[in-house]
């Protein structure tokens, strides 16, 4: 470390009223007693303690608007997501308006909580939930649904729109599975689609104008009821919302359905309500880098370190894969942008290191200069990046910026056991080409690879999936051959999962005899020392589908499954597939019916009028693409498969096709060679229609990273963690069904 | 590694903000806010090099601290003012740095030299007279036989000399009772605190003054009682519903005690054990 110049930003103190006339809403605090007693009874109380460096606690009768972000999981996971941290600082940046942060009680705080009769509060400044303005919901997975509403609950606000009171916060959901918000619709109160970050600015602005902040006493002067109303009406306030694009106000809508249970449309019931809605996108992504100060916990969680997004978007194309389809176009940050913006996040946070995340770090343009140059700068800085590709770059690159020493595990995403299934959903890497991944990352040291595969994939036979056992015993021998018995090839299995707005979004989930019957088949291929199988009970994965593709009818449903004692779904240790059965069986409904059938094209979905920019036409387009087992080529550098994201958003794509941008691709065998692919027109552009090499369609993951922190308690399901921050601000979310997260490089013990 | 120029003996306090840290979330912390401050701290040899902060003794989670011991060790020589500065600038929530002594470089470790450490715990639904003549009990015995859970078994041993001194003082100011409480008084102990003799456990003492009055000992808040096992720890002291239970609120370590200084405050005519 250096003794040189040093900053002498502390984080932001309290801010006191100075001078403001205006004297706003300021209930007390919960005392510090009734705290300290509560958090005495529960495990880890460190999660709801706050104090954390870069929070921030700001004077409520100094500010205005109210925010608090409720994140529906546990604060390991909550406080890992990058979209939080960024909100928290665009909002907090204001300092006439404040925003806290909520996280879910875990069972015991939970219960404790309603013994003793206390609100679930906020953890800067103990507010009671219900005492905000506006509560963002930042949900980025399916089964967090029962926490939303526990947290609603705990909070003491109204669980649906209709049992909400005018004193109530609006509820406001952003994140990746809001690009379906049916299920929940009746839960919320506005959805924001895509990116958050200029939205949740728009939304406050318009909350002030109207007066949402305000509280006029009703009642004579001294009366001590405490009753009070806003300074505009609820109901004004939605239609108002309703207006800014990209927020979609769900009580603004009746859905239709048909009389064989079919979803048939859906009917505006307020001038006001626009019909298609699509996801925004934040204007100044490429140059303007927020989140610097991020907010650092004081105890351990599950990405444990400061993060940088340095690309936004994905243009691979993996047809499976919900993130990669909803977050285009595609964004860069400029190299000296990005180098920038990580020494200032390593600066204000004190974080020993930082992951460089997108959905696919090894497809951003400038990675290796970025890398270089941040170990130049800060040699002590650890490095981590997320990867879907199988290729030699990415082993390299991991390579490059991993810790010498001891190796764990490198993680390879092929998805699919057999080339033809690869190519049908898109991940056109070759058997040799995992094959030679595999060969150089034992090469490298590491003596453990991780395989990701899904099963039930559309078009999926038996012998796709016994192809699966082949190449992983082919990985094994080498793996013996570089490191004898030393060597292990772990393979994990999960079900795939239809997300919506993709092109597999009409195809059913396989039933669970068809997926229990294939890994079956599967482990009988499978033994030996050094081989471990590990997959999920599928039913999780039935309840994910059923929820990712339902309808306004399961929102009685989830409420029914939560006061069953449905919580924590996400955790295997909480989950209880019956008690969700039983609660659709309540209500006549079969997970079965959303999950595993499979749509007729030409049917209406109860999602078709929200959008994220990929248009309809080209979803089909591709899906028979897929059938035929044919790729896409990825618009980074190949063609432009005319997705329709220029049209819907207003956003020009910059590809290596059409665009001004000068692109640096890696292509070549031992993906080290760096090709120039210059504008339309440059003499040095390939010439070749699918300009792409053989790497180029290929797919899967590293990322560098040993501190699996755990969150406390048995696994979650949902892999990705490794993904970049989610929720509100980027579509992509976490743990959506991306392809795969992946730990690669380094020590699993360290860190 | 890098080589040592200096020493700092740093004396601090840690308050509520970060109260529920355990030892080694504290660790990380603190090496953050160095790199914050840009204090350059000198690091260990080894895979992945430590900054070189060694605590005295690990403060357990939940529990307050009124006067910790630390040694820094710095790579480049800072004036005091300068590393206050620095400290203060990154400093995580909730601690304080009191006090800052250039130490030789070479001087004995830190925590071989403790003696003794202090202790105030606030108890909920106990009468003064009754903690002080459970106090006084407990002084007078000889042994006081107690059992403490270690890796989920039970080990025997003797509290009675790690207990150098016990009192029933006037309930912490700072401890604000919770509505409904209905008796509230403080306890104040000197328990043995060594590397090689032995230390006390202030909750253990809690238990066995509520053994003496008959009552059953809830743990103190935020789960003090060693981090790793506190679950179990919890479940067994609550077990037995039957009894009234005493509520621990606010438990504070007031004070490290190194040998020398405690010799020199007993010469002086202070608290003896
Ligand atoms: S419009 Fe073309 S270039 Fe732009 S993201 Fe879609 S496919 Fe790629």
């Amino acid at each position: 470390m250096v003794a040189a110049a040093r900053p002498r930003r502390q984080p932001d103190t309290p801010e006191v009223g100075t001078g403001s006339v205006e004297q706003f809403h300021a209930p007390a605090p919960l005392s510090s007693a009734t705290v300290e007693r509560v958090l005495g009874k529960v495990r880890k109380p460190g999660r709801y303690a706050g104090g954390e460096w870069n929070s921030v606690q700001k004077d409520w009768a100094a500010t205005a608007l109210k925010w608090c972000f409720a994140y529906p999981d546990l604060y390991e996971i909550g406080m890992s997501n990058l979209g939080l941290r960024i909100l928290y600082e665009v909002l907090n940046d204001r300092s006439d308006r404040l925003a806290e942060r909520c996280f879910s009680p875990d069972v015991d705080l939970a219960d404790e909580l309603r013994a003793a009769g206390v609100p679930l509060w906020s953890i800067e400044t103990r507010r009671p939930l219900r005492e905000f303005d506006v509560l963002g919901l930042s949900l980025g997975y399916e089964l967090v649904c029962t926490n939303m509403l526990e947290m609603l609950d705990l909070g003491g606000i109204g669980l649906t729109t209709g049992e909400r009171s005018e004193s109530d916060p609006l509820v406001i959901a952003g994140g990746s599975i809001v690009l379906n918000p049916e299920p929940i619709a009746g839960f919320v109160d506005a959805v924001v689609l895509g990116e958050g970050e200029d939205v949740v600015i728009e939304i406050s602005d318009e909350l002030e104008r109207l007066g949402w902040h305000r509280r006029i006493r009703v009642g004579g002067i001294g009366e001590r009821t405490g009753e009070w109303r806003r300074g505009v009406d609820r109901a004004t306030a939605l239609r108002a919302l309703a207006r800014i694009p990209g927020v979609y106000v769900p009580s603004l809508y009746r859905a239709r359905y048909l009389a064989d249970g079919r979803f048939d449309r859906l009917e505006a019931l307020d001038a006001a309500a626009p019909m298609t809605i699509t996801g925004r996108i934040a204007a100044d992504f490429e140059t303007h880098v927020r989140g610097v100060r991020q907010l650092v916990p004081n105890i351990g969680i599950v990405f444990d370190r400061a993060q940088l997004e340095v690309m936004r978007g994905c243009t691979r194309g993996c047809r499976f894969c919900g993130a990669g389809m909803q977050s285009r176009p595609l964004r860069e940050r400029a190299p000296d942008v990005a180098v920038d913006a990580a020494e200032a996040i390593l600066r204000a946070t004190g974080y020993e290191e930082i992951g460089l995340t997108s959905l696919s770090t090894a497809d951003y343009t400038h990675v290796r200069e970025v890398a270089t140059e941040l170990r130049r700068r800060r040699p002590q800085t650890l490095l981590s990046l997320p990867s879907t590709r199988v290729d030699a770059f990415t082993v390299e690159l991991v390579d490059a910026i991993a810790p010498t020493g001891k190796r764990g595990g490198f993680t390879f995403a092929p998805e699919a056991g057999s080339q033809r299934l690869r190519d049908t959903i898109n991940k056109g890497v070759s058997d040799e080409e995992i094959e030679r991944c595999a060969q150089l990352a034992f090469d490298r040291g590491w003596s453990s690879i991780k395989l990701y595969f899904m099963i039930g994939l559309p078009g999926e036979t038996m012998d796709d999936v016994l192809a699966i056992a082949a190449i992983s015993r082919r990985v094994l021998q080498m793996g013996h051959r570089r490191h004898g018995g030393r060597a292990q090839v772990k393979v994990n299995l999960s079900t795939f999962v239809p997300k919506v707005m993709t092109p597999f979004q009409w195809d059913g989930q396989d039933s669970t005899l068809e997926i229990e019957a294939k890994v079956g088949a599967l482990r009988q291929a499978m033994h030996g020392k050094g081989l471990t199988i590990s997959w999920h009970d599928p039913t999780s994965s039935i309840l994910e589908a059923a929820l990712g593709r339902g309808d306004r009818r399961l929102g009685p449903v989830i409420r029914r499954a939560w006061q069953k004692g449905a919580r924590l779904d996400a955790w295997d240790e909480h989950f209880d597939y019956p008690t969700w059965l039983a609660a659709f069986a309540e209500a006549g409904l079969e997970p079965a019916w959303y999950a595993q059938r499979d749509i007729p094209t030409d049917e209406r979905l109860p999602w078709a009028h929200l959008g994220a920019g990929v248009s309809t036409a080209f979803l089909l387009r591709d899906r028979k693409r897929a059938l035929a087992a044919r790729a896409t080529a990825d618009c980074h550098w190949g063609p432009c498969a005319n997705c329709g994201v220029p049209a819907a958003t207003g956003f020009a794509c910059q590809t290596g096709e059409d665009g001004p941008r000068t692109l640096l691709v890696s292509v070549g065998d031992e993906g080290r060679g760096w090709r120039y692919i210059g504008p339309p027109g440059d003499p040095r552009r390939p010439t070749t229609a699918s300009s792409a090499g053989p790497n180029a369609l290929s797919g899967s993951g590293a990322d560098v990273d040993g501190d699996n922190v755990e969150a406390g308690r048995g696994e979650r399901r949902d892999r990705p963690y490794d993904l970049p921050g989610s929720e509100m601000q980027s579509k992509d979310a976490g743990p959506d069904g991306l392809a795969s997260p992946v730990e690669a490089a380094g020590d699993e013990s360290t860190g | 590694m890098s080589e040592v120029k200096q020493r700092w003996r740093l004396v601090f306090a840690r308050d509520e903000e970060a109260r529920y840290l355990s030892h080694l979330d504290a660790v990380r912390l603190w090496e953050r806010a160095f790199r914050r401050g840009e204090i350059p701290v000198a690091t260990s040899e080894g895979f992945t090099p430590r900054s070189r902060l060694i605590f005295a003794a690990p403060l357990q989670l939940g529990m307050l601290a009124e006067h910790e011991l630390a040694d820094l060790f710095l790579a480049e020589r800072l004036t005091a003012p300068d590393l206050r500065d620095r400290l203060a600038a990154g400093m995580p929530r909730g601690y304080r740095v009191v006090d800052l002594h250039d130490v030789w470089v070479g001087a004995p470790a830190i925590a071989p030299q403790l003696a003794a450490a202090d202790y105030r715990m606030t108890l909920l639904n106990v009468e003064r007279t009754a903690l002080e003549s459970a106090a006084a009990t407990l002084t007078a015995a000889e042994r006081l036989p107690r059992e403490r859970l270690k890796e989920g078994k039970s080990i025997p041993y003797d509290l009675r000399p790690l207990l150098l001194d016990i009192r029933a003082i006037p309930p912490d100011p700072k401890a604000a009772p919770p509505e409904a409480a209905a008796a509230m008084t403080s306890v104040w102990m000197r328990l043995r605190h060594t590397q090689d003799r032995g230390s006390g456990r202030a909750e253990e003492v809690v238990a066995a003054l509520a053994d003496e009055m008959g009552l059953v000992a809830s743990p103190a808040s935020g789960g003090v009682g060693g981090e790793a096992e506190a679950d179990e720890t919890r479940a067994e002291i609550v077990a037995p519903a039957a009894r009234a239970v005493i509520e621990v609120i606010r438990p504070v370590r007031e004070r490290l005690w190194l040998v020398n200084e405690l010799d020199s405050e007993a010469s002086s005519g202070g608290v003896v054990g």
